[in-house]
């Protein structure tokens, strides 16, 4: 069973959309829960992405794409 | 600042200087921090975050917005026997403090008879691309590269940023590290992706003066400095398609300069085109031409230089995007130096 990463909803505090700056572990490698593994920005404003969970994580959402509260940006199974 | 715990896990530029200044704080009460929003904030790119948690305001100095003032500090710090870094925000500043760097930080050393040194890193952003003026845009490799005295470091990923930032700290000598905007992996310019690498978690030293051979090739040499490194990796890609072998490299120091490196490659390949965000004429771009050229290294073709055009940095954003060095201006470069063979 695979477990989201969801983009939290108190990360930041407006409804604005954030573009992923970095992944900070490739695709495919193996994370524990807590793990740093993305950034965010919103306006000029960095926020960390952890791992809510252990596991081999699968990135499905690349550098530069934009996303918004909410959204799956992996799955760590 | 979360630190970044995953095996094999990867920093962007931002993250890596961060790392690199909070290990050598660990270990030398010496070295301490000043700068505009380097405190609470982490700095405008992300470079000093954490450190001031993890050290507080008596090493960590959010100063205020006079670069005349901190950066004359750090000078007299250092001559004193403190280890500074200082971030000069935008390079674009350095006018009101350049008293300071040119007169005295660069010569103390030599004005006192090698009795003084002046261990110091002045950290300082580069590099365009977003509309953000002429005075928040430029590169200025050439102007603290010129000037004998000091050392001069430009990194194009995570790995060099932070041993060239550990290099730096603990050289006796002043040190200018010049990293672009567009690297740091903060989003400023979108993000370039080849600048996030595998980073060591122990300190490592990437010694200043010495050029890497990013992409190895047979047919030309592309030399790149911070952001003219991933231009010349997206051209070498292009010309591989073409059937062209090109070989880059990234100059990370430009004070020393591996003058060695280059002309080795030039003496395989014959071709040199040369790529540098800063101004076309009176460049590093020059210099590297005049290094290969003054011995006598045969070439197929005339070197060549893609670098930025002899004007202010445009607002506009087609303006400023017409003027950027880029990989299509590099292959285009290219081509014409295969047009000059025949």
């Amino acid at each position: 069973m695979s477990t989201e990463v969801i983009v939290p909803n108190d990360l930041w505090e407006e409804d604005d959309e954030a573009v992923i700056t970095s992944w900070l572990v490739d695709d495919g490698t193996s994370v524990s829960e807590g793990d740093m593994i993305a950034e965010l920005m919103v306006a000029k404003i960095q926020y960390e992405l952890l791992a809510p969970a252990s596991g081999t994580l699968s990135i499905l959402k690349e550098i530069d794409d934009v996303v918004a509260k909410g959204d799956c940006v992996a799955k760590i199974g | 600042m979360t630190q970044v715990k995953a095996k094999n896990r990867k920093l962007t530029i931002a993250r890596a200087m961060a790392e690199s200044i909070a290990m050598e704080m660990r270990e030398d009460e010496k070295v301490f921090l000043m700068g505009e929003d380097i405190g609470e904030l982490g700095g405008v790119f992300g470079n000093t975050r954490g450190l001031y948690t993890e050290f507080g305001a008596e090493r960590v100095k959010d100063t205020p917005i006079s670069e005349t003032a901190f950066i004359g500090a750090a000078v007299g710090a250092a001559s004193d026997g403190m280890k500074p870094v200082v971030e000069l925000m935008f390079v674009d500043f350095f006018g009101v403090c350049f008293d300071a760097i040119y007169n005295m930080m660069a010569k103390n050393t030599y004005f006192a008879g090698g009795e003084i040194n002046v261990p110091m890193v002045l950290m300082t952003s580069t590099g365009g691309g977003y509309s953000d003026g002429g005075q928040h845009s430029q590169c200025l490799h050439a102007t603290f590269a010129h000037l004998p005295g000091m050392k001069v470091v430009a990194p194009s990923n995570a790995y060099d940023a932070k041993g060239l930032m550990t290099a730096a700290i603990r050289d006796p000598n002043p040190v200018i590290f010049m990293f672009h905007k567009a690297l740091q992996g903060m989003g400023w310019l979108g993000t370039e992706k080849e600048a996030i690498v595998d980073v060591p978690e122990e300190a490592y030293e990437v010694p200043l003066g010495k050029a890497a051979i990013t992409r190895e090739g047979a047919d030309v040499t592309i030399v790149g400095i911070t952001s003219g490194v991933h231009h010349g990796l997206k051209a070498a890609r292009e010309l591989e398609a073409q059937g062209v072998s090109a070989e880059v490299v990234d100059l990370r120091s430009l004070v020393p300069l591996d003058r060695e490196t280059v002309i080795e490659s030039v003496k395989k390949t014959g071709r040199l085109i040369v790529v540098d965000e800063d101004y076309h004429s009176y460049g590093m771009t020059a210099e590297i031409i005049a290094s290969v050229s003054e011995v006598g290294v045969p070439m197929k073709a005339a070197p060549q230089r893609v670098a930025y055009p002899d004007i202010p940095i445009p607002f506009t954003p087609v303006m400023e995007q017409w003027a950027l060095p880029s990989a299509d201006k590099i292959v285009k470069a290219f081509a014409k130096m295969k047009e000059t063979e025949k």
